[in-house]
């Protein structure tokens, strides 16, 4: 303050300041520049909080967590370093929740990446009803989950499965009973593949859609001009709409993988994990470990590993959004 | 096993069903306010609200008995009720958040998933309502002193258990030669000779409550132990645990069908009711759906309390219900006052639950039960309080005993030899997460 008061003073009191790089800092933070930071900065403000309480505040509370022998009872515990993420090393129930967790997430990303640009490009199309269709399309998405999942569990029944019946009935299967009767979720890889079919059928409205608004935003105009050009249907996707709608894809994908990998909602009201790890996932253990069975800190450890796998794949799909923005 | 009862007439069954359902609903107003009446409670607690939050019981009337018996108590006692009731396996998160946020119901309710080791802390010592209970009603089942107790003092209540006998097939045993069904080795059987004929028997092999019970009670009556008496130390390791393995294993290959790996916990129910098992190991709900839904297959449905092992152990593994109170409770004396009202009236929540819910209190038993004593198929479930156990058997159903059980590791281990794998090396893989477990648990 004494500074400032100093250097607003008459001209022959600033003689007397003695720190020269002072002056020259006091001066800096009056200059246009400085002035364009800090209201940059304070526009900045609200959402850099925003961010900081919404992600960063849980976040660190994992972390937290995942370092202390904490309980549901006990959430101030003693710190332990990395003591539960070895701990979830030392557990084979973890490599198969690892192992499925990569699986569930790879495939169901494929799949929904299929049918999501079929099913886009089919709503692209004009048809009668395309309105209705385009709104019938999202109920998947917009159901509640756990009665779609119950409706699922109903058909994935392992005496009453719908999808057994009609195979049976048209010959395509054995009875009731017979050797070639699926277990849609008790057989190991049928397990994975029910659980995840039921991930695709809910999730990949959400990447139809997410393709049809890039796809709308592309010109008909250059589209009409490659096929001018000779251009297929195939390469007119790849090489004029997916360069194009890049940014809107990799948005998607990002959101699409974030929501597959720590979706808990499907496995655990399908099979739990069930039978014998088969569809085990990460957030099914750590949910089963740090809330059902109480130990808050190596159920946080187990939750976050997701963190390592979902970082780098991240940071690629961001790094490559950016590059193609510049 | 008891005979079978003489069916009356359908105009006459109907009928008579009515007439005891108009005389079974006022005889238990009657009841429910005389009762009521029976205890004043202090007089601090008038005026105040009491929260609580309580689970979806699998018998709809029993939620239906248990509201109104709130409601009429809140009214007796000026007390203002609000009960919310939940899907059981939600419950763990609700308390979880609760006690993150340091509010919300004013009693609570483990079921299950029993939390007290892990809340202890945070709740209300209950020794007084718990003491006074064992006094007044003979004493509390040794068994399930650990569901409540922790270093000796009791941070929950008892409410009641759910046992899992054996329901079974009289007229499909018959068909095959076979008697009433006494030990495992007479279920194996069973299924080796029905499987055969269409009627396969099954046991859940999945993550969901029914394989953690199950497969406890085969583990249980082989003689084989989660950890010895003190909880302290792991002895699943042993002779008798391999060959309860090798028996789930042989039981499976003769008698199941791979459907089993998808079940959950109705599954079993439905197949009884579809007329398909030829015996199940479920909780007696299964037998009231059949009741209800099934009259042909309920007429032949019977009840065994539990099979014996080789060594003739019969453990049946009970699934526990506890009342607690936070220590942030805003009203601890309504729930306690609740507690000890709803604890005196454990005949009439029997009744409403149709038999389902069993005493921890052994006064209790007082032949006939409710909803037990007046059906022969399961009059024999009035002495379940002498067979029963619970998880971690026989150590106390302690944090690390409950996190074995939410992570299925034991159903795995049984899951793992029915599909094929060899016993010593399930034994090693469980036995090694179980100890990996305890020991977490010791060095917290």
């Amino acid at each position: 303050m004494t500074q400032a008061s100093a250097g607003s003073g008459p001209p022959g009191t600033s003689l007397s300041v003695p720190a020269g790089p002072q002056v020259r800092t006091r001066a800096w933070s009056r200059t246009p520049t400085a002035r364009r930071y800090l209201f940059g900065y304070t526009l900045l403000a609200p959402a850099v909080l925003y961010v900081g309480l919404l992600v960063g505040v849980p976040f660190f509370f994992s972390l937290y967590l995942a370092m202390s022998d904490a309980s549901v009872g006990e959430p101030i515990a003693r710190f332990v370093g990395l003591e539960n993420f070895r701990s979830a090393l030392e557990s084979a129930k973890f490599y198969i929740a690892l192992r499925n967790t990569l699986a569930f997430t790879v495939g169901a990303a494929i799949m929904k990446g299929l049918l999501g640009t079929t099913l886009a490009f089919l709503l692209m199309q004009p048809f009668p009803g395309r309105k209705v269709v385009r709104a019938l399309i999202v109920i998947p998405f917009t159901l509640p989950i756990t009665i779609s999942i119950l409706g699922w569990k109903w058909m994935l029944d392992s005496q009453f499965s719908v999808f057994n019946w009609a195979l049976s009935r048209l010959h395509l299967i054995g009875g009731y009973g017979s050797a070639d009767w699926p277990v849609w979720l008790g057989q190991p890889g049928l397990a994975l593949l029910s659980v995840m079919f039921v991930n695709v059928w809910r999730g990949f409205p959400f990447s139809a859609i997410v393709l049809m608004a890039g796809m709308t935003s592309v010109a008909p105009e250059i589209i009409e001009a490659a096929k001018v050009d000779g251009a297929t249907f195939v390469q007119r996707f790849r090489k004029v709409i997916v360069p194009m709608i890049a940014p809107i894809l990799f948005v998607g994908s990002a959101f699409d993988t974030v929501f597959t990998l720590s979706d808990l909602s499907v496995v655990y009201l399908l099979t739990n994990g069930g039978p014998d790890g088969a569809t085990e996932v990460l957030p099914t253990l750590a949910y089963n470990m740090g809330i059902r069975a109480g130990a808050l800190g190596r159920g946080a450890a187990v939750s976050l590993f997701l963190f390592p796998l979902l970082l780098p794949a991240m940071i690629v799909l961001l790094r490559t959004l950016r590059r193609r923005q510049y | 096993m008891s005979e079978p009862r003489q069916s009356p007439p359908d105009h006459l069954a109907g009928s008579r069903r009515r007439f005891l359902k108009v005389a079974g609903a006022g005889a238990a107003s009657a009841t429910l306010l005389s009762m009521l009446d029976a205890r004043r409670a202090p007089a601090q607690i008038k005026g105040t609200s009491l929260r609580m939050l309580m689970w979806s019981h699998f018998v709809p009337a029993y939620d239906t008995w248990f509201d109104d018996f709130a409601k009429k108590w809140g009214e007796k006692n000026g007390v203002k009720v609000r009960v919310d009731h939940i899907p059981h396996l939600e419950l763990p998160a609700r308390y979880a958040a609760e006690f993150a946020a340091g509010s919300g119901h004013d009693l609570i309710y483990f079921v299950g998933q029993i939390l007290t080791g892990q809340y202890y802390k945070n709740l209300v010592d209950l020794s007084d309502i718990s003491d006074g209970l064992g006094k007044k009603y003979g004493g509390w089942m040794e068994s399930s002193k650990s569901a409540a107790q922790v270093g000796g003092q009791w941070y929950a209540v008892p409410d009641f258990y759910i046992a899992i006998p054996v329901l079974w097939r009289k007229d499909l045993f018959e068909s095959v030669g076979l008697s009433a069904p006494s030990t495992w080795e007479d279920l194996r059987k069973a299924g080796r000779l029905l499987k055969a004929k269409g009627h396969p028997t099954g046991m859940q092999f999945s993550h969901c409550n029914d394989a953690n019970h199950n497969w406890r009670a085969v583990m249980y009556c082989f003689g084989a132990k989660e950890t010895d008496p003190t909880g302290q130390n792991v002895e699943i390791d042993s002779k008798e645990m391999r060959e309860a393995l090798k028996f789930a294993k042989a039981m499976y290959d003769e008698g199941m069908t791979p459907e089993v790996f998808s079940w959950d916990d109705a599954s079993d129910n439905r197949f009884l009711a579809s007329g398909v098992a030829s015996w199940i190991h479920d909780a007696i709900s299964a037998y009231r759906t059949t009741e209800d839904t099934n009259p042909e297959v309920f007429k032949n449905t019977y009840c065994l309390p539990e099979a014996a092992g080789p060594g003739g152990l019969r453990w049946n593994v009970g699934e526990p219900n506890v009342w607690a109170i936070w220590k942030f409770s805003k009203n601890v004396a309504g729930a306690k006052e609740f507690i000890q009202a709803i604890s005196d009236s454990q005949k009439e929540a029997m009744a409403a639950s149709r038999g389902y819910n069993l005493p921890f209190l052994l006064g209790q038993y007082a032949k006939p039960m409710p909803g037990l004593g007046n059906d022969p198929k399961l009059a024999a479930l009035q002495d379940q309080g002498k067979i029963t156990a619970f998880f971690g058997h026989p150590g106390p159903m302690s944090p690390p005993a409950q996190e074995v059980l939410t992570t299925f590791i034991v159903p795995d281990m049984f899951t793992r030899v029915a599909r094929g794998g060899a016993v010593e090396d399930t034994m090693k893989w469980g036995v090694g997460e179980i100890r990996r477990i305890y020991g977490k648990h010791k060095q917290a």
